[in-house]
């Protein structure tokens, strides 16, 4: 077969005209001002699809510069059946490629997200100095209260007080941590960062004894020992740059943001656990009976109707709501139950508070 | 290469710019979507490739099409090298702030100040890697072209340009447009032949204070009528607030804003097309090709119609037919683009610029139009 082209050695602008031969393994052409030229097939690429109207150009391996433009429609489609390489179009090779940097690409961001979400925020968290943890922990509370004043009487401090050296009891390495209780109805009670513990009026009011308060206080003091609300900050706002520079947008004020505050004072599973076993470990060195949490518990997934298996009902609008109570956020929470025993045999229970201590830290908002 | 003797070309030609559309377009707009959404957007660094070498092949200068030979993956990098660079520095350090400070730190305005001074100094910088880039993937009759000067004194003149237009009302454009036009049709190559752009600003300003007084006048006329109508409404001592004259407040208010609207995102843009026209006349009768020089034969109302139909494109297809509107773009352009005189073609040697690896991360950071 044979046919006229025009080549184009990559060199200058000048057209040649050539005759072109096609034979077996090779294309061979030849001009006037062009010596015999030899392309494999195998090397030959092809610019464009072969469209009829359109000129169909092709180019080699050993000479990528260069072009040969064909515009013999038969020629073309012969060359074109016997040697599908030459077809272009989306080829396997192409997809292939885009896959692969594709992959890449997502796996950087898969790497980056995993960084973001689970190993940086517990170790950005322990760099953090403690006039931040204070500072912002106020911000927190604040938004969570909504403005509330904390509630205060002399004898219901004291109280206070007295259930927090009670739990200090055996336990030396205990956190710095200020407990207040807030005018809410809502039964719920949350650590934000700085150690900052708050617990509503509902709670205290829920709760049949001191001991069943002090557990709960106990699993909060856990969150603020493993820094996990820092953490959980230091998580978000990691997980806000990863959107804002993947969408070009600022990703959102989480602390004017009710969901998002409610996200900030949510915890894994894992760091349930951790906060219930480091609760566990501080009751029994306190000698404080672990039963009373463990009641609490068990009342508090009553109250809610929370099978273990649900998640937090929808269509709350407070930021305490929302975040669940401190058992009811995850799946998983019957064996949280389980693990809580009572104290080993020959540790005999101490009050935690007195009846009148009791009555007076139960009383706390009624000053 | 051509020894003396040897040469036995052709006399010099009129050059011919033709769009020849290809079949395939919709194919590849439905096909590039798909894959766009697949690969959560990856897929869009190749997607505006395979539509700029689709276009490029439509592209017909005597007979002879244009070939884009830029890869996919050149602009994946250079939008990944932006964004390790320039976008996540920004953002880590803009995040750490708030973050440390607090959201209402006053440190963070400052910081958003300059990210926004940081991007309008670099925007230059990116529009004029951007044109050299594609110029440098552009290839006709396999010689390529190139841009040969410095991004950074384009950056500089651009960023000086958008403080003259903000400080002189706009007024300054004229001259400032036909400095940043200069700068970068100067550095153009096509292979070794040099574009050339020589022109004064002056002929642009008769078209130019027509569009700015028109603008002036509509926006004093649109104030008025606004006045007007709320003068009307809350100029009586007592005003009835009646259900029925409240809803017919209502409805003046509403029409108002309607009306307001239609004068900011008609009237105005379509009265400063007749400006638009006029510069790109302007521009390309200033603009020389190796002795040969261009004409563009743009109209206000061309131009109108294009971006209209444009939007609509834009709109009734979610933004999918881009591809289509970049045709368009190239197409208006192509159908009304002369080179008047002929040029030596065959004289015309490869170009020995440089050419980068990676392409217009910046421009693609920056959402810097063109194609």
């Amino acid at each position: 077969m044979e046919t006229t082209a025009v080549y184009y050695d990559g060199k200058t602008a000048r057209d040649r005209n050539v005759l072109l031969r096609h034979d077996g393994s090779s294309l061979v052409f030849k001009g006037d001002d062009t010596d015999e030229t030899r392309w494999s097939i195998a090397g030959l690429h092809s610019i464009d699809t072969p469209t009829e109207g359109q000129p169909f150009r092709l180019t080699h391996d050993d000479m990528p510069g260069a072009r040969l433009v064909l515009r013999d429609a038969i020629f073309i489609s012969a060359l074109v059946a016997s040697n599908k390489h030459l077809h272009g179009g989306y080829t396997w090779k192409y997809l292939r490629d885009v896959a692969v940097w594709t992959a890449g690409g997502l796996a950087v961001l898969a790497i980056v997200a995993y960084l973001t979400v689970a190993l940086l925020p517990q170790q950005v968290a322990r760099m953090l100095p403690d006039d931040w943890r204070n500072r912002v922990g106020e911000q927190i509370v604040n938004s969570v209260v909504e403005g509330k004043k904390p509630c205060s009487s002399k004898d219901g401090d004291a109280a206070l007080s007295a259930m927090v050296a009670a739990l200090a009891v055996g336990n030396p390495d205990l956190p710095p941590i200020s407990v207040r209780v807030f005018d809410l109805d809502l039964v719920n009670a949350f650590a934000a960062p700085g150690g900052k513990i708050i617990f509503t009026r509902g709670i205290l009011g829920q709760a049949a004894g001191p001991d069943e308060i002090a557990g709960v206080l106990a699993h909060e003091i856990g969150h603020v020992a493993h820094l996990h609300p820092e953490a959980q900050m230091v998580r978000l706002t990691g997980l806000q740059v990863l959107i804002s520079a993947a969408t070009g947008t600022n990703g959102g004020d989480y602390t004017s943001n009710i969901a998002a505050l409610a996200a900030l004072l949510r915890y894994s599973r894992d760091a349930e656990r951790e906060a219930d076993s480091y609760a566990r470990t501080m009751l029994e060195n306190a000698a404080i009976d672990p039963l009373g949490l463990k009641r609490f518990f068990e009342k508090l997934m009553k109250m809610h109707g929370i099978k273990p298996t649900a998640g937090t009902p929808a269509k709350k609008t407070s930021v305490l709501d929302r975040i669940g109570n401190v058992f009811s956020t995850h799946p998983g929470t019957e064996d949280r139950i389980k693990e809580i025993r009572a104290l080993p045999s020959g540790k005999t229970a101490v009050k935690v508070l007195t009846p009148a201590q009791w009555l007076a830290l139960q009383e706390i908002c009624k000053a | 290469m051509d020894s003396p003797t040897s040469q036995s070309h052709a006399a010099p030609e009129v050059l011919r710019f033709t769009y020849v559309p290809r079949k395939g377009l919709l194919k590849l707009t439905i096909v590039n979507f798909l894959l766009t959404v697949i690969t959560l957007g990856f897929y869009r660094f190749w997607a505006k490739t395979n539509v700029r070498r689709h276009i490029w092949a439509c592209v017909h200068i005597n007979g002879e099409p244009l070939e884009y030979t830029g890869f996919g993956k050149e602009l994946f990098i250079g939008f990944l090298v932006v964004f390790l660079v320039i976008v996540l520095p920004i953002v880590l350090i803009s995040a750490g702030i708030g973050f440390y400070y607090g959201p209402e730190s006053p440190l963070l305005p400052l910081i958003q100040g300059l990210v926004f001074l940081l991007i309008y100094v670099c925007w230059g910088y990116a529009v004029y890697k951007a044109r050299g880039y594609q110029l440098s993937r552009t290839n006709w009759r396999g010689i390529r072209g190139a841009l040969v000067g410095s991004a950074w004194i384009y950056s500089l003149l651009y960023f000086g340009s958008l403080l003259a237009k903000g400080f002189s009302l706009g007024w300054a454009t004229p001259v400032m447009n036909t400095v940043l036009q200069e700068q970068i049709v100067n550095d153009m190559r096509f292979g070794d032949a040099a574009f050339k752009f020589k022109g004064r600003a002056g002929p642009l300003y008769g078209t130019y204070a027509l569009c700015w007084f028109l603008t002036l006048g509509a926006f004093i006329f649109g104030s008025f009528v606004v006045f007007a109508a709320v003068g009307s409404v809350f100029g009586d001592a007592m005003p009835d607030w009646s259900d029925e004259t409240l809803y017919g407040y209502i409805a003046l208010i509403v029409v108002g804003v309607i009306a307001l609207l239609l004068l900011g995102l008609l009237i105005i843009p379509m009265l400063w097309a007749v400006y638009t026209a006029k510069e790109i006349r302007t521009f390309s009768s200033y603009t020389r090709f190796d002795g040969a020089q261009f004409k563009i034969n743009a109209t206000a109302g061309s131009i109108i119609w294009l971006a209209v139909i444009n939007i609509l494109i834009l709109i009734f297809t979610l933004g999918i037919f881009w591809p289509y509107i970049n045709q368009r773009n190239v197409r208006y352009i192509i159908d009304r683009l002369e080179l008047e005189g002929a040029i030596d073609i065959d004289r015309i040697a490869q170009s020995m610029v440089h050419m980068d690896k990676r392409g217009e991360g910046l421009a693609d950071a920056f959402d810097v139009g063109g194609l």
